[in-house]
C-alpha cells in the first residue's frame, strides 16, 4: 500500500540526505579551498550524476554494489536490492547539487575570517565550525532541502540496484509507476499531488534562504 | 608585572615571489615598529609570515627563546602553527566575525576558559565599548569596529600585536585618539608592536622605530625622527616622501605653547616635550599647511602663524592640489590640500598668498638617543 511506501520514501531520503550533506559539504570544502592537480577531473567526476542517464548510474551502483564489486569483496555484503541499495542510488545522484552548493558557499566566505580565527587559537576543525560552517549555513541549508527534494524524487538508478519491492525498496516514486500500471488513479493522484506540494514547498523554503531575499 | 624580562622578536625573512624577493632582518623589542613603504613592499607579508599565515622559503622567527619559525638555518626546522603563536593579529579589514555579536568576537579566542565571559566584557569594557557588547559589527562605526578587532587580538594576551594600516579608514580626530590609546596599551601590556602604514602621520605619531621598506628589502631601520630626519638613501627619502622638515631653535616654551625660530621666522607649536635653546628638527604635514582666503576669518589652531608666501609651483593631481611655496626666511615648505579648497582663490606661480601653519601640526621630532 502507499504508506508502506511512504515510509520507506520517508527513510531512505532522511538517512541519504544526511550521507550527502556530510558527503558533499566536505567535497565542497576540498573543491573550494584546497588546490592539487586533477582537481577539475575531481569535480566532474562528482557532478557526473547530474547528467547521466539514471540506467547508467544504475548500472555503475550494481558493478560498484553488486556480486564482485569492491564492496562485497572488501566488507563481504551485497547490499543489491535492499533497502540500502535505495539509499545509495538516492545519495548518489542527489550529491552533485550538494557538492556544487557547498563549494560556492564556502567560496562566499571570506578567507580573512578564516585567517583571523587561525591567529586567534582556532584549529583547522575550530575554523570550519565556528566560522566557515556559520557563516555559509544558509546557502548549505538550501542546498541540503534540494539534495533531499532530489533524493525523495529518485527513480531510474533505485529501479535498477534496489529493484520495485513493495513493503522493502518500493519508494513513492515507484510506487506511482506500479499504481498507474495498476490503473489505481486515486490513490495515484494523491501522491502526485503529495510530491508536487513538497517540490513547492521545498523551492520556496529555498527562495527563502537565498542571501538576495527580502520580505 | 614590572619584572617581566624584556622581551624580543627576531625576524629572518626571506621569501621569493613574482614581482619581488622579500629579505628582511629585524629586531623589535617592546616598542612600536612602524614597517613603512609603498604597496607592494612586502609589509603585509612580513605580518602574515610573523603570524604563521603563510611560510617564508627561508629564515627565523625567534620570539624570546622560542623557535616560530626556523628553515634553511642552523637547528632544527620549525614551523609553529599559527593558533599557537601568541600573536594578535589586527586586520585592515579588522575581520570581524559578521555571525557573533562584539562580545561574541572578543569571546572568541577565549574558548571555554574559565571566566572568559567576564574577561572578553572586561576587555569590551577597557575598550570604551561597554554598551556595544551585544551589537554585531555590521552595527558598529568604523572607529568602534577596530576596537573590538583590538580588543579580540588582545584577549590570548598575545606578546606580539601586528596592525596592518590600523587607520586608513578612519577619520582624523579618531586617528588621533586611537593612536593614543595604541601607545597607552603597548606600554601597559609589554607588547611588541608593528604596525605597517603608509601614513607619515601614523608614523610620526605611533613609531619608537621606522623600519623602511621597498621590493622587499629593508632600507633602512632607526628611531623615527634619525629616519626622517637623515634618511640615508634617496629612495628612503622618496618613500617617506619627507618635504616639510626644518630645523628651528627653541626660545621658549610654557604651558600654552612652544616658540620656534625657524631662521628668523616665528612659529607657535603646541606644548610638547622640548629643550629649550636647543635646535630641533621639525616637521609639518603638507596637509596642515593652509592658504587664507582674505576675507575670511581665521581661527583656532589657524590663528597663531599666519604669513605670506610665494608660490613657486602648482601641480594638481586627482582630487588634490599641490602647492610649493617659498618663504620670506628663504625656506620652502609644501602645502597640499582638496582641489576645491582653493577654487575660489587666484592662486598662480609666482603670486603671493597668505598661509598659515596649523598650530596642531607643527612636531617637534625627537632625538634618538631616549633622553625624551
Amino acid at each position: 500500500m502507499g504508506w508502506q511506501a511512504f515510509l520507506i520514501s520517508l527513510e531512505v531520503t532522511s538517512v541519504a540526505t544526511v550521507l550527502v550533506v556530510i558527503v558533499g559539504t566536505a567535497a565542497g570544502l576540498l573543491l573550494a579551498r584546497v588546490h592539487f592537480p586533477g582537481i577539475q577531473v575531481v569535480e566532474a567526476i562528482l557532478m557526473l550524476p547530474l547528467v547521466l542517464p539514471p540506467t547508467v548510474v544504475g548500472y555503475y551502483l550494481l558493478r560498484f554494489l553488486g556480486n564482485g564489486g569492491p564492496v562485497q569483496r572488501i566488507f563481504g555484503i551485497n547490499i543489491v536490492f535492499t533497502w540500502g541499495a535505495a539509499v545509495f542510488a538516492s545519495a548518489v545522484v542527489a550529491l552533485p547539487l550538494m557538492v556544487q552548493a557547498a563549494r560556492s558557499a564556502i567560496r562566499s566566505v571570506d578567507p580573512l575570517l578564516e585567517n583571523a580565527a587561525r591567529t586567534l587559537g582556532s584549529s583547522e576543525p575550530g575554523v570550519f565550525f565556528r566560522v566557515t560552517l556559520p557563516l555559509a549555513r544558509r546557502v548549505l541549508i538550501a542546498g541540503a532541502i534540494l539534495s533531499a527534494a532530489r533524493a525523495l524524487g529518485e527513480f531510474g538508478a533505485t529501479l535498477m540496484v534496489a529493484a520495485n519491492i513493495p513493503g522493502r525498496t518500493q519508494t513513492l516514486p515507484l510506487f506511482i509507476y506500479d499504481a498507474v500500471n495498476k490503473q489505481q488513479y486515486g490513490v495515484v493522484n494523491l501522491v502526485v499531488g503529495l510530491l508536487t506540494g513538497l517540490g513547492l514547498v521545498a523551492f520556496i523554503i529555498i527562495g527563502r534562504l537565498d542571501p538576495g531575499y527580502r520580505r | 608585572m614590572s619584572t617581566v624580562a624584556r622581551r624580543t622578536l627576531l625576524l629572518d625573512i626571506h621569501r621569493r615571489l613574482q614581482s619581488f624577493t622579500l629579505d628582511l632582518q629585524l629586531e623589535v623589542g617592546e616598542e612600536i615598529m612602524v614597517l613603512f613603504g609603498p604597496s607592494g613592499a612586502g609589509k603585509s607579508m612580513t605580518l602574515e609570515s610573523i603570524a604563521g599565515l603563510v611560510t617564508p622559503d627561508k629564515g627565523e622567527i625567534i620570539l624570546d627563546d622560542r623557535v616560530l619559525f626556523r628553515k634553511g638555518k642552523p637547528g632544527a626546522h620549525a614551523n609553529v602553527p599559527a593558533r599557537k603563536r601568541t600573536v594578535g593579529y589586527v586586520f585592515q579589514s579588522y575581520a570581524l566575525f559578521p555571525h557573533l555579536t562584539v562580545l561574541g568576537n572578543v569571546r572568541y579566542p577565549l574558548g571555554r576558559q574559565a571566566h572568559a565571559q567576564e574577561r572578553a566584557l572586561s576587555l569590551i569594557e577597557a575598550m570604551g565599548l561597554g554598551q556595544m557588547a551585544d551589537r554585531y559589527p555590521h552595527q558598529l562605526s568604523g572607529g568602534q569596529q577596530q576596537r573590538v578587532a583590538i580588543a579580540r587580538a588582545l584577549a590570548r594576551d598575545p606578546e606580539v600585536l601586528l596592525l596592518d594600516e590600523p587607520f586608513s579608514a578612519l577619520d582624523a580626530g579618531l586617528r588621533e585618539r586611537l593612536r593614543a590609546d595604541l601607545r597607552t596599551l603597548q606600554r601597559e601590556r609589554h607588547l611588541i608592536v608593528i604596525c605597517v602604514t603608509h601614513n607619515l602621520e601614523d608614523a610620526f605619531a605611533l613609531g619608537d622605530r621606522l623600519a623602511v621598506l621597498r621590493d622587499g628589502d629593508l632600507e633602512q631601520v632607526g628611531t623615527v625622527a634619525e629616519v626622517f630626519r637623515r634618511p640615508t638613501s634617496m629612495d628612503a627619502a622618496r618613500i617617506l616622501g619627507i618635504r616639510n622638515t626644518f630645523r628651528a631653535r627653541v626660545p621658549s616654551a610654557d604651558a600654552d605653547h612652544v616658540t620656534l625660530d625657524w631662521d628668523g621666522l616665528e612659529l607657535k607649536a603646541m606644548p610638547q616635550a622640548a629643550r629649550l635653546g636647543e635646535v630641533v628638527p621639525v616637521y609639518i604635514a603638507p596637509t596642515d599647511i593652509k592658504l587664507l582666503y582674505p576675507d575670511r576669518p581665521v581661527l583656532g589652531g589657524l590663528a597663531a602663524n599666519q604669513m605670506s608666501a610665494t608660490v613657486t609651483r602648482l601641480e594638481h593631481r586627482e582630487h588634490q592640489q599641490i602647492i610649493r611655496l617659498l618663504l620670506d626666511n628663504g625656506h620652502e615648505l609644501e602645502a597640499r590640500g582638496a582641489g576645491y579648497f582653493y577654487q575660489a582663490l587666484d592662486v598662480h606661480v609666482g603670486g603671493r598668498v597668505g598661509i598659515t601653519l596649523r598650530q596642531e601640526g607643527l612636531r617637534i621630532l625627537h632625538e634618538e638617543d631616549g633622553r625624551q
